[in-house]
């Protein structure tokens, strides 16, 4: 071997294992097992990982969240275009396998370092950069059908959240009413075991997701969430799974509305999608992240005219942004809703897009002083 | 007005004569003046039109015209030819080159007028393929020798064991165009076969290799010697190629020895001579042969004067001219010429017979590229004769796609050995003179990527330093930015300057290698460790000047060539795609061979099965599952050989490994290597 592994498993003491890490555990060495059986044989090991693409996903209009179809891609070590990849999903289960025994957990990079080392007798590395080692966990996600936090892996904390709710995480007592201008930083994983959620402990009627933190910090310095009694989320930009499994599990778990005030444009519509019916790539997740019961509160297309604003706070809309949004607007959730279709089409036809931050031209705090209690008093928004 | 004021004028005029402009001379005066010039005399100034130009190429031409002259003879002969050429420094600007062959020899009275006076010849009536045409060249050589050093011609010619041989020194009369006989009180002195002659003959400074029969000329001339380029040895070398059945012995002024060594042991056919073809005479012409032929009918003079004209045809050329068949040719008139010359023309007449051409042959080439180009590739391919303008003609080509360089082949061993053996001077020269092939600029390139000095002795390497060199050698890639070596042939006679203003340069040129495996720029040669030469034999080479540099653009030339280039193009395509293809598979397998330790530690880590065990296993499924690929079906359904060696392209290519190529290294010599091999 060129470099030895980092650790050891056999040498270093062996963690406890829960219930959870055995079952992701017996499904690990059944990977492995199946090489194994498959090189005493003499046929090509492989692995057949549920194909994550938009091609593979299925709208349920019951559930009303999206959900992984059955097809499935099959991974070869035999075939010259996927035996590196192959290599790549042996190595991420053996790095999986390594935190389960010694009961640690590490972020997506680090599995990443602890991963990349240079193949003996080649100038080459098993992995280039983090983007490659990502995906590849992706896979194996689907592949053993355990989520990134039965494998121990967490990604950097992204998003914040105040309002009128204690929790416990880890132990520790949060309260969010007290966390000063920062907020409360959502954790990658908010799972039962670390965050604890107590209906007792909630005093807030709703949920505010705002699209980025520049918003979030003008609701939050406006004490919004004091005023109004709900609790104020933003998921800095595309929201990542532990700002989704949080407001899934507020949600469900003390039966809070969602409400989201994201940018009028093709991104923040898809946001919105992937709130409240899963994404695409993630789609075996949706189960437990999805808010079918989600609103669009804004901005909406109407409302430069609505509001009065400005030209100059016009963006026009870019080649791209029309595609995109024509995309959006053919999705099977999408397609069906007419109050959606002339949204898109009016963002269309208006030819610019339109950021939260635009109302601040009409008064600092016009977004959380008469936009968003206007639209909550209303009951206008799209669902 | 004007007119009337040059009236009032001209009176004043006449009585002021001093106006009017003054003969300077008069018609008699001048018709004094005004002589004949002999041609040796027009040749002497304009050097330049027979390759004089300069000192480099007077001291190519002159060993190019003898080498020409002796291997002509010696075919004509019917005598595998054997040419000894030796180039001696006798002053920094002034060279020796002596030129022997073991032709014929040459009958006492001829020598004086073959080597002294311009135009004098056998070849220049005829129409038949010869390396010479028109009998000035080695006389020129001489004239421009007794020029520039004062020094005589020196030949000697013996014609058989038992004869004398003789011995002529030779100055050329310039004014009288006529040979100007120095030893012997005019006479020339007659050697006797021996020893004493042979005394004789190394007391007048000539290298006489002792001969049954042959001719030695020696020529002092100032001139320059250079390497690389336009130079002797590139000639010599070159001509080695399309004369495989030549051998030829070549000294350099630094002492080097070059041997090529005949690889056929056939001389070539002999060529036939032919009757000019009526397409290919100028009006000029047809009327000094309309003069020239002795009261016959015309009808007469076009069936035995011409080739390929038979009585209907002459009877048609007749028709279309308003002449009549059975007119004397003393009566035809200028006008007649005229008409008749037009009136072939519009004649349709069948091309000449083309069996006066002798190619060099698919096999020959081969073996004559092999000889002398170290590759790994060779491919050659011989068109069907053609015609331009009624002269017979053909296109040869041969090309030779080099593998590694010779620097790269070598190893550790075979490099102490050949810089112990060798008596070069510097590094540079050593790599220079010892691998043939590499220029100036990568032994430079070698010396500066192994961080050696210029100008250290080879043999007083340190073992430390040789590591260095052996290194640098491995590493620089000689290949690189290389670009197709063009070798241009007419009638068997390499030609070295002119490139771009070839026909064969052009076609080359314009030719799409890109579909051959080739890089290309556009408008450039292709790049690439490749060899073409491209041969043109026939009775008339139209050449771009009287030098002799560059072929001239028939379009039925170029096409046969683009024929010929495309030809051993799709050979040399297929070997290359098909070891771009075996690199392929072999890359192929070390992929999976590579993940495949990886794969298995990581299995082993998660279930703990044998990392071993498991390795091996998957190995061998690794194995079949290449090999499968590797047993891929060509088009026919059948399976196609693993190794390029082995692959078929049919009977005129010839495919070797360069490693181990005979040509690529110089070795000091070949008595000294069977020493080292005995031990």
């Amino acid at each position: 071997m060129a470099k030895k592994r980092p650790a050891v498993p056999s040498r270093k003491p062996k963690a406890k294992l829960t219930p959870r890490d055995k079952k992701t555990m017996a499904r690990l060495t059944g990977l492995a097992d199946r090489v194994v059986s498959a090189a005493n044989a003499r046929r090509d090991p492989y692995v057949d990982i549920p194909s994550r693409t938009l091609s593979n996903i299925r709208y349920s209009p019951r559930k009303r969240i999206i959900e992984m179809g059955s097809n499935k891609n099959r991974r070869q070590l035999f075939d010259l275009s996927q035996a590196k990849a192959y290599m790549r999903t042996v190595l991420v289960a053996s790095g999986c396998k390594q935190l389960l025994d010694q009961g640690k957990t590490t972020s997506l990079r680090g599995l990443y370092y602890m991963l990349k080392h240079t193949i003996e007798g080649a100038k080459e590395n098993t992995f280039d950069d983090q983007g490659e080692c990502d995906t590849i966990i992706e896979d194996v996600e689907v592949l053993l059908n355990s989520i990134r936090e039965e494998l121990h892996l967490y990604a950097e904390n992204r998003g914040a959240m105040v309002g009128h709710i204690t929790l416990r995480d880890r132990g520790d007592v949060i309260d969010c009413a007290r966390m000063g201008s920062g907020g409360y930083a959502i954790p990658s994983i908010v799972e039962p075991e670390i965050i604890d959620l107590s209906r007792k402990k909630c005093d807030a009627k709703f949920i505010l997701h705002v699209e980025k933190g520049t918003v979030w910090q003008r609701f939050n310095e406006d004490r919004f969430w004091e005023k109004h009694n709900c609790i104020l989320t933003h998921g800095a930009g595309q929201p990542p799974r532990g700002v989704r499994r949080m407001l899934n599990r507020l949600h469900n778990e003390l039966k809070l509305p969602v409400y989201c005030v994201l940018d009028n444009d093709p991104w923040g519509y898809y946001i919105y999608s992937v709130l409240k019916q899963g994404s695409i790539n993630l789609a075996f997740e949706s189960q437990r992240m999805a808010v079918p019961d989600a609103k669009y509160l804004g901005l909406r297309s109407i409302d430069f005219d609505r509001c009065g604003l400005s030209d100059s706070v016009k963006i026009a809309l870019n080649d791209n942004d029309k595609k995109r949004a024509k995309q959006i607007a053919k999705y099977p959730w999408f397609e069906k809703k007419r109050k959606w279709q002339s949204e898109i089409q009016r963002m269309l036809k208006n030819d610019f897009k339109l950021e939260v931050e635009s109302l601040i031209s009409k008064d600092i705090s016009y977004v959380t002083e008469v936009y968003v209690p206007e639209r909550l008093e209303e009951r206008d928004w799209l669902d | 007005m004007a007119t009337a004021k040059r009236k009032k004028k001209a009176p004043s005029g006449t009585k002021k004569p001093a106006a009017a402009p003054k003969r300077r001379t008069t018609a008699k005066a001048m018709a004094a003046s005004q002589r004949d010039i002999s041609v040796s005399e027009f040749f002497a100034k304009n050097r330049h039109l027979l390759g004089f130009d300069n000192p480099r190429k007077a001291l190519l031409t002159t060993v190019k015209e003898a080498v020409d002259n002796s291997l002509d003879a010696c075919e004509e002969a019917g005598i595998m030819p054997e040419v000894w050429v030796h180039i001696q420094q006798m002053a920094p600007d002034r060279y020796k080159v002596g030129i022997q062959d073991n032709g014929p020899g040459i009958l006492k009275k001829q020598i004086p007028l073959i080597f002294g006076k311009l135009l004098y010849g056998s070849k220049f009536h005829r129409l038949r393929q010869s390396r010479g045409q028109q009998g000035i060249g080695i006389s020129a050589a001489g004239m421009y020798g007794v020029q520039t050093t004062g020094k005589p011609v020196k030949i000697i010619s013996k014609v058989s064991v038992r004869k004398p041989a003789h011995y002529y020194e030779i100055q050329i009369d310039t004014k009288k165009n006529q040979p100007k006989i120095l030893n012997g009180k005019g006479d020339g002195v007659d050697i006797p076969p021996g020893d004493k002659g042979a005394k004789y003959i190394e007391k007048h400074g000539i290298e006489w290799v002792d001969q049954s029969h042959g001719t030695r000329v020696t020529i002092e001339l100032q001139a320059k010697f250079v390497r690389g380029r336009g130079s002797v040895g590139e000639y010599l070398e070159q001509t080695a190629i399309a004369n495989p059945h030549v051998t030829l012995h070549y000294l350099d002024p630094d002492d080097f020895e070059y041997d090529y060594l005949r690889s056929a042991n056939m001389l070539p056919k002999e060529p036939k001579e032919i009757k000019p073809h009526p397409y290919g005479i100028e009006l000029g012409r047809l009327a000094t042969m309309v003069e020239d032929a002795e009261g016959i009918t015309l009808s007469e003079f076009f069936r035995t004067k011409f080739s390929r004209v038979t009585p209907a045809i002459s009877k048609r050329i007749c028709q279309t001219a308003k002449v009549s068949t059975r007119i004397n040719t003393r009566k035809v008139g200028r006008a007649e010429v005229d008409s008749l010359y037009q009136a072939i023309q519009q004649t349709k007449i069948s091309n000449p017979s083309t069996d006066c051409i002798c190619p060099i042959g698919e096999d020959l080439i081969l073996k004559g590229l092999h000889q002398v180009v170290p590759a790994e590739f060779y491919t050659a391919a011989t068109r069907p004769p053609a015609v331009y303008r009624g002269n017979p003609f053909q296109i040869e080509v041969g090309l030779a796609y080099g593998g590694t360089a010779p620097t790269q082949n070598v190893t550790k061993e075979l490099l102490v050995e050949l810089l112990e053996e060798t008596d070069a001077r510097t590094v540079r020269q050593f790599l220079i003179y010892t691998f043939n092939g590499l220029g100036a600029d990568s032994a430079d390139k070698i010396i500066k990527a192994g961080s050696l000095g210029t100008r250290q002795t080879p043999s007083k390497l340190k073992p430390a330093d040789v590591d260095k060199l052996f290194t640098a050698m491995k590493n620089v890639n000689i290949s690189d930015g290389q670009s197709m070596e063009v070798l241009r042939y007419a009638n068997r006679v390499p030609l070295q300057f002119q490139q771009a203003a070839c026909a064969v340069t052009q076609t080359v040129l314009g030719t799409n290698w890109r579909s051959y495996g080739l890089g290309q720029s556009r408008g450039s040669l292709p790049r690439g460790p490749v060899s073409l030469m491209v041969h043109i034999a026939s009775v008339w080479v139209p050449f771009t000047s009287e030098s002799k540099e560059a072929i001239a653009n028939y379009p039925e030339i170029q096409k046969e060539i683009r024929l010929g280039l495309q030809a051993v193009g799709r050979k040399l395509g297929m070997y290359l795609r098909r070891r771009l293809r075996v690199k392929q598979q072999s890359d192929r397998r070390e992929i999976f061979l590579r993940y495949l330790k990886e794969v298995s530690t990581a299995v082993s880590e998660i279930n703990g099965a044998k990392q071993a065990e498991l390795y091996e296993q998957l190995v061998r499924v690794a194995k079949r599952h290449t090999a499968d690929a590797d047993m891929k079906l060509d088009d026919r359904g059948r399976p196609i050989e693993d190794k390029p060696e082995e692959l078929n392209l049919g009977n005129n290519v010839l495919i070797v490994d360069s490693a181990t190529h005979a040509a690529a290294i110089n070795r000091v010599s070949e008595s000294e290597e069977d020493e080292e091999t005995e031990e």
